[in-house]
């Protein structure tokens, strides 16, 4: 199987659907990036984002119930899947090493 | 306080948008609009709007040709295979409306052509907008003539009197002149120029400076056309010499791109202006005029600011000077508005180009008429098919839609005939309009053409369109047909209108034939046939030259005379208002013809003589008379004119005759005052009557004498009333082209009357047997049945003889001579229409009665 590649806002996107755990759905994803992040996100780059997600395999979706906000529409929720935990896995481990490997340096 | 998100994106988003993305998209939207709208709604509304639009990627937008548009395309083939099948079915009907579309949209095909030229002459240059020519007012005794020559010394005064001109520049042209190279000699029209010509003018040089080729009085300029045809190669021609005329070496100082077919300016060879000016040293000066004078305007500069600055501007250059008036007005635009009447621009050629769009229009008209008339005739054929249609739930804009798509379908299939048929007929079309026409299939020339089909198409199938979808089925199934008073007034009143302007068109075709008779058959009171005119050039410059040479021409069998003459006898050459006689209005500057000629002239011309005698050598010191025509005689108030004397010049000349008045310009103008005298220099051009039926052979003797004279100069004569002719060749075009639209329209009109008298016959087939066995002759029922159209075609008759009347007149009074318009024109045209109208209804009618009643009444 070819190597799954994934970009940096996707990451982001990801981490973030793992973080919020069952309740990922998109405003949450994008309000909480912009939280952390301090900048604005446009939503539709977030729907984007989660449909390349879901096309890649690193996440599944489900709906939740009908209520009466949101125009009476369904909230679609993601949660994250073995595969795309394992990507954030090596991820987070290639990155460590690679910091590992900086010299101490004093930047003052 | 609740608010709701912005409707229109809002719908906007559920239809692009795919389905199963639908919820997600939509809903986050809307939760981040109910958050946002309590800070601040406006802020809410417009990011929302700002969502929307991100959200429009390709993505996130559904598939269209999949799901409902499958519907559309069935309705598409179902339309079109009905179409062809009622092509097939009724194929008279198909055929006239094919036909008549065709030809409708080939006019318009190529009338387009042809004024999508007209209207790009002239309009090429860099600097258009800025691009000014200078004209003079002049007042005479028959009102304002406004004249394109100027003074020469005004183009070099201009530039330094206003600091609105940016630059200008002079140009005289002087017919042709021959260039040598070695033995080569090439004769091609060329003009005098300013050294700023090629800057007012941007017309680009393939080599040389614009601002130094025309600097000094040895340079020429050639155009690339004729440096191939010199040197067979344009490249590389800057610094060779040729020989101008074999008097003159010129050093080539630039090449310039040889004039598109939309340039006025076709001359091939420049040289300075400067030249002109030695040559003509004494009238180089306010009180002559023979240079044209072009200029730039600085940017920013207002022409009617500018024209009032030069209203004085003549009268401050030459003392007392206070008729002529100078003016600028647009060049690119002179080509189209040329036409002055005294001093207000009215018209020119643009006349023509509208004139001949609005004839191309109404025949499209007539064309589509036809579909119309046709269509809602025959609709009672296609009422059961509508009937089915609405009861199995058609509604009526599917209805509408599809007669619509079958008229423009129609329509597309004629233009593509049409598009063919203008490419045959484009060589013939070019014949008669003197142009070089193409189509070219660029993006706007389909687009434009697409677009005439289309309109047309809709045109033509509207009114059936919405006949037909109107039936109601239950009425329509059960049998009962509905004809209103209304649709029946509504055909015959197109059938008028069609023809109201088909006998315009007769009539119109009718009086200017008439007029065209009377153009060339008039006496111009002089003989223009068999006159052989060609330049004076080269060795003949010399008097004595001249004489031996005019002795020998005379002694070629089949020669009646010969003379030699500055003026050209088609159009106003030079004149002067420098004539005084006893009596005359010190403020009258009226300008008389100057007529300078050789001994001969008037007799090879055959100028009758009223009285007096002419030039004759025998009597010696003639240089000194002068010979007016009538019209002079008259202007001055003479009486006895016969040796009294006047001034002209100041010099005295004793009047030796009065000729009678004959026709130099086109019948455009009246005569004017026209005086003869001896020129000193012999003129410009020779003149030679030949005898009928030798100017073969006069012609090739001619040439052998000219060769033997003046090696080296290409002989190239004309014949006079080829150039008289030439006067015309507007009226000519309208002539030939208004006769080809005159047929068209009848033949398109008459179609349509054949396939509506066909089927008002067919209709009444029946009737038609019961009324023969019931003892009627075949002739009482072509008498009933045509009497409807001949009322039809009468009333058109009734409307078309005002706008007729109006449209001839109007186009006569163009013309000082023209034909009284007699009633029988509009007689004529009226009772051709009413004949044709009668021969078609009638052979079908006839074709119909003569059935056997046993026949027609069989059937069922």
């Amino acid at each position: 199987m070819k190597e799954q590649s994934i970009g940096e806002f996707e990451e982001l996107v990801l981490l973030m659907v793992a973080a919020l755990h069952d309740e990922a759905y998109g405003v949450a994803i994008l309000e909480n990036l912009e939280e952390k992040q301090g900048k604005k996100v446009n939503i539709s780059a977030i729907h984007v984002t989660l449909k390349r997600l879901e096309d890649k395999g690193f996440v599944i979706s489900r709906y939740g119930g009908i209520t009466g906000e949101r125009g009476g529409r369904r909230k679609k929720y993601y949660i994250i899947t073995a595969l795309g935990k394992k990507l954030l896995d090596s991820q987070y481990a290639l990155r460590t090493s690679l910091y590992q490997q900086i010299p101490k340096i004093s930047f003052g | 306080m609740c608010l709701s998100p912005p409707k229109y994106p809002l719908r906007f988003l559920r239809w692009f948008c795919r389905e199963d993305y639908l919820d997600e998209i939509e809903g986050d939207l809307i939760e981040l609009f109910e958050k946002r709208v309590e800070k601040s709604p406006g802020k809410a509304k417009r990011r929302f709007v700002w969502d929307v639009v991100k959200s429009f990627r390709w993505r996130n937008i559904r598939s269209f040709s999949r799901s409902q548009n499958s519907n559309y395309t069935a309705m598409l083939k179902h339309t079109i295979i009905l179409s062809f099948r009622s092509f097939r079915k009724y194929k008279t009907t198909f055929l006239i409306n094919l036909a008549g579309l065709t030809s409708g949209l080939t006019c318009v095909l190529l009338i387009y052509l042809w004024v999508n030229h007209e209207l790009r002459v002239d309009k090429f240059y860099k600097h258009a907008d800025r691009l000014y020519q200078v004209f003079e007012n002049r007042e005479q005794s028959y009102g304002i003539w406004t004249a394109e020559t100027n003074s020469g010394p005004m183009a070099a005064d201009m530039q330094t009197d206003f600091p609105e001109v940016e630059y200008v520049t002079g140009a005289a042209s002087r017919g042709k002149a021959t260039l040598t190279i070695g033995e080569k000699n090439i004769k091609s029209d060329y003009i005098y120029a300013g050294k700023d010509f090629f800057n007012v003018f941007s017309v680009t040089l393939l080599e040389g400076q614009a601002d130094h080729v025309l600097a000094d009085k040895s340079s020429i300029v050639i155009s690339a056309d004729m440096a191939e045809r010199l040197f067979g190669d344009a490249s590389n021609v800057a610094g060779k010499t040729v020989r101008f005329e074999h008097e003159r070496d010129f050093v080539v100082s630039g090449v310039f791109e040889t004039a598109p077919p939309t340039s006025s300016f076709q001359h091939d060879i420049i040289i300075s202006i400067d030249l002109i000016k030695d040559q003509y040293a004494p009238v180089w000066n306010y009180n002559n005029t023979f240079v044209k004078t072009y200029m730039l305007l600085k940017p920013g500069t207002d022409a009617d600011e500018f024209n009032k600055k030069l209203e004085g501007y003549i009268a401050s250059k030459v003392k007392g000077e206070t008729n002529r008036t100078a003016f600028v007005a647009l060049y690119p635009d002179y080509y189209l508005h040329g036409k002055y009447e005294n001093g207000q621009m009215v018209g020119g050629r643009i006349t023509y180009v509208k004139l001949f769009s609005i004839i191309a229009g109404f025949i499209l008209l007539i064309a589509c008429i036809n579909f119309t008339n046709l269509s809602t005739a025959r609709a009672s054929r296609r009422m059961k098919e509508v009937g089915i249609k609405k009861a199995m739930g058609s509604g009526r804009t599917a209805l509408i839609y599809q007669y619509l798509g079958e008229s423009i379908l129609v329509a597309v299939i004629s233009l593509m005939l049409a598009l063919l048929t203008a490419y045959l007929f484009l060589p013939q079309f070019n014949v008669v309009t003197g142009k070089q026409l193409a189509i070219d299939f660029d993006l706007k020339m389909i687009a434009g053409a697409l677009l005439i089909a289309v309109v047309t198409g809709f045109l033509a199938g509207s009114y059936p369109a919405f006949y037909l979808s109107g039936f109601s089925s239950s009425t329509v199934l059960k049998g009962q047909l509905h004809r209103s008073i209304g649709e029946l007034w509504a055909r015959r009143g197109l059938v008028i209108f069609q023809f109201a302007i088909t006998i315009v068109l007769i009539t119109s075709v009718l009086v200017v034939y008439k007029q065209m008779d009377m153009l060339q058959s008039k006496d111009l009171g002089y003989n223009k046939d068999q006159v052989l005119i060609f330049p004076r050039e080269g060795k003949l410059e010399s008097i004595s030259t001249t004489t031996t040479f005019l002795a020998e021409v005379k002694n070629i069998p089949g020669v009646i005379n010969g003379s030699s003459t500055d003026h050209d006898m088609t159009g106003h050459n030079s004149g002067t208002s420098g004539i005084y006689w006893e009596g005359k209005d010190p403020n009258d500057r009226s300008e008389f013809e100057n007529l300078s000629v050789n001994y001969d002239l008037m007799e090879t011309l055959g100028i009758e003589l009223r009285e007096g005698r002419t030039f004759d050598r025998t009597f010696g010191a003639d240089s000194s008379k002068i010979i007016f025509n009538e019209t002079a005689i008259r202007y001055m108030g003479l009486e006895n004119p016969l040796g009294k004397t006047i001034k002209l010049w100041g010099e005295d000349r004793q009047i030796i005759g009065v000729v009678k008045d004959f026709h130099f310009e086109s019948l455009h103008s009246a005569i004017k005052p026209v005086f003869f005298i001896l020129t000193g220099e012999e003129g410009e051009s020779f003149m030679v009557k030949i005898a009928a039926g030798r100017e073969k052979e006069v012609v090739g003797k001619l040439a052998e004498l000219h060769t033997s004279f003046n090696p080296g100069f290409p002989f190239e004569p004309r014949f006079l009333d080829q150039d008289y002719q030439g006067q015309y060749q507007a009226e000519k075009r309208v002539s030939t082209l208004s006769g080809y639209f005159a047929s068209l329209a009848i033949i398109i009109s008459c179609m349509g009357l054949f396939g509506l008298a066909a089927f008002a016959a067919e209709r009444r087939l029946k009737e038609i047997g019961i009324r023969r066995i019931l003892g009627s002759s075949i002739g009482q029922i072509v008498y009933m049945l045509s009497a409807s159209f001949s009322k039809m075609i009468l009333v058109a008759i009734v409307i078309a003889i005002p706008f007729s009347y109006y449209i001839a007149s109007s186009w006569l009074a163009g013309f000082a001579y023209r034909i009284d318009l007699e009633w029988w024109y509009f007689g004529v045209s009226g009772i051709l229409a009413l004949a044709i109208a009668w021969a078609i209804v009638g052979w079908q009618t006839f074709k119909v009665a003569s059935i056997n009643p046993t026949k027609c009444l069989r059937d069922e």
